[in-house]
């Protein structure tokens, strides 16, 4: 799992993850999210990087 | 059709019955021994006594019914995988399975009324047989039956209810009530192939650690002229149900199993009425289609697995070693699988081709099956019934993604079918045992060279037919192996990615206990001496 940055736009990449979420719903917000997560794990497909991907998002809860 | 609609139900099935016949045990004065004694005429236990009584050994069958089938004609196992079938091609009853099931091969998953994934196992196929054939499992053990009648060295008993068992060192005893009365046999080796509920199982206080699950479903066996695709077809959320998951498949006499999942709150006995059952069909099928109902039934799924599918000289196969949720044909299969597994091994033991440690091969390698079998299908399980907000939000991501994503068909879980389980490495197999499919070879096929007796083959790629005379007149005298030459690039060189000059050492079960690069005759013996438990001095 990369940690280190490896978004180039760090800052445009957010403000489009915000506006997708423009005039949503929370459970629509939520539906969206679950979605985007299923489109980056495709991206990624290495089952070692998804793991540590979730366990390091658990970890980070809160 | 409204309210007042009259539901039919079809005649019901004349199921086969058997007489019990006094055996010689009745009333002899001194205990007879037998070879091999199964407990249990169901699929499991069948399927072993065919293997077995094919193999030359002894083999009685106890069995407290005398007809097949559970509860009468209800159906329980209806899909059956390649792996069984090109057994039941060895033991002899494909032709009658094939003539009077149901073939297929594509499977369908819709949400609403999309389709949003499908599958063609034909497309992975190398084998004879095809990937499913679809029959209600009374009809194969009935085939079973008659097949084993025709056998010499095999009985089965019926009306013959094993009522204690004294497990040994050398074998077992095993007490039998029957019409007649009462009697005991000794068995070298006792299969309990009793099913989920074993006693013998419980009474030898063996830990199976169960789970009942909550999710409840109700099946409707209903036979009705309506050009439906012979596919499975499987609705994560039918509109026609509440928006709960559907499964239709056809079966013998164009008898379609519709299986719907209830609300897990809904009462069994209300949900299977006549009434209820048939508002639920009309739902799916319109006011207009004419149909009669075979049979109705609610269930709950449950799972165990047990801890040693071997104690002693008392072997476990089928239900009462593991029982898994019913998604995919993992459950049937898988006790047919258990007792190809066990025939052979049985067999070679028994006649001294063998070390008796070869049968702890069958927990390690069966185990392993049923481990695997049980995380497939409780995957299953948890995609088909959400426990949460939150894990029903992940499923509407995956449907949503599906309908247009082809990455995200593959997440849509309605059951991941039945393959032959590849085996963990092992004394018996280092690199582990994965299934040959019953591949044709040159005017003959793996499962018809695989009939005669009870050995390994030899399958030599690129071979001449004199290199193979060869060296099987080297070995066969001293092992139970029969060489062949095969094709150096035909479908068993495709299929195993076999490259020329090769050496495939088959088992009787048609898995490959080793792929050698050559045909050097110390390599055949080592990996013979290994998958035959023979010490390396034998």
């Amino acid at each position: 799992m990369k940690t280190e940055p490896n978004i180039a736009d760090p800052d445009g990449f957010y403000e489009a993850w915000v506006a997708a979420h423009d005039g949503l719903s929370e459970a629509e917000s939520a539906d969206l999210d679950a979605r985007l997560v299923l489109l980056l794990a495709n991206q990624v497909g290495e089952m070692k990087v998804l793991l540590d991907c979730i366990a390091a998002a658990r970890a980070a809860r809160g | 059709m409204g309210a007042d609609e009259v539901w039919k139900f079809a005649p019901a099935y004349e199921l086969p019955s058997w007489p019990f016949v006094a055996p010689p045990d009745l009333g002899a004065r001194e205990r007879r021994r037998y070879p091999v004694v199964i407990a249990g005429a169901g699929l499991a236990g069948l399927t072993l006594a065919c293997d077995l009584a094919l193999r030359g050994i002894a083999v009685v069958v106890l069995d407290e019914d005398d007809t097949v089938g559970v509860r009468g004609a209800s159906s329980r196992g209806i899909c059956y995988a390649q792996k069984s079938l090109e057994l039941f091609d060895r033991l002899g009853i494909y032709e009658r399975i094939r003539e009077k099931g149901i073939t297929w091969s594509v499977g369908r998953t819709f949400s609403g009324a999309d389709e949003i994934y499908s599958f063609n196992l034909k497309d992975e196929s190398f084998s004879e047989q095809p990937p499913f054939i679809n029959l209600q499992q009374f009809y194969l053990e009935w085939f079973l039956v008659e097949r084993i009648r025709e056998l010499d060295p095999a009985a089965i008993r019926w009306k013959s209810k094993v009522v204690r068992v004294e497990h040994g060192g050398d074998g077992a005893v095993v007490e039998v009530e029957t019409p007649a009365g009462a009697y005991a046999l000794e068995a070298e080796w006792f299969v309990d192939a009793t099913g989920a509920n074993s006693r013998i199982r419980d009474e030898l206080g063996l830990e199976a650690h169960p789970s009942r699950h909550t999710d409840r479903w109700c099946i409707s066996d209903v036979r009705f002229k309506t050009p439906f695709a012979v596919e499975r077809w499987t609705w994560i959320d039918a509109p026609f149900n509440e928006g709960r998951a559907v499964w239709q498949h056809l079966m013998a006499d164009a008898v379609w199993r519709l299986d719907y999942q209830m609300d897990e709150r809904a009462d069994p006995e209300s949900i299977s009425r006549p009434e209820v059952a048939g508002a639920r069909l009309r739902e799916q099928l319109g006011p207009d289609v004419e149909f009669e109902f075979v049979w109705i039934g609610p269930y709950q799924y449950r799972d165990h697995l047990l801890d040693s599918f071997r104690v002693g000289r008392t072997i476990f196969v089928g239900d009462a070693a593991h029982v898994v949720c019913p998604f995919g044909a993992r459950g049937g299969n898988n006790g047919i699988q258990d007792s190809g597994n066990l025939g052979w091994k049985l067999a070679l033991v028994l006649q001294g081709h063998a070390g008796e440690a070869l049968v702890d091969s069958y927990h390690h390698e069966r185990h392993a099956a049923a481990v695997e079998n049980l995380r497939v299908t409780s995957r299953t399980a948890r995609f088909l019934a959400p426990r949460s907000a939150a894990e029903h939000r992940l499923r509407r991501a995956v449907v949503a993604l599906a309908r247009t994503h082809e990455f995200a068909r593959r997440l849509a879980n309605t059951g991941r079918m039945a393959q032959a389980n590849a085996y963990p490495p092992s004394p018996w197999a280092p690199d582990g045992a994965r299934s040959l499919q019953n591949v044709a070879l040159d005017g003959t096929t793996v499962m018809r060279l695989l009939g005669d007796g009870t050995r390994f083959l030899g399958l030599w790629l690129g071979a001449s037919r004199e290199q193979a005379a060869a060296l099987n007149d080297e070995l066969a005298l001293r092992w139970p192996l029969a060489v062949h030459a095969v094709a150096a690039a035909g479908a068993l060189a495709r299929h195993l990615g076999a490259a020329p000059g090769s050496f495939v050492l088959v088992r009787p079960d048609a898995y490959v206990a080793a792929q050698l690069a050559s045909a050097a005759p110390d390599a055949i013996e080592a990996a013979l001496r290994r998958a035959l438990s023979l010490g390396a001095t034998a």
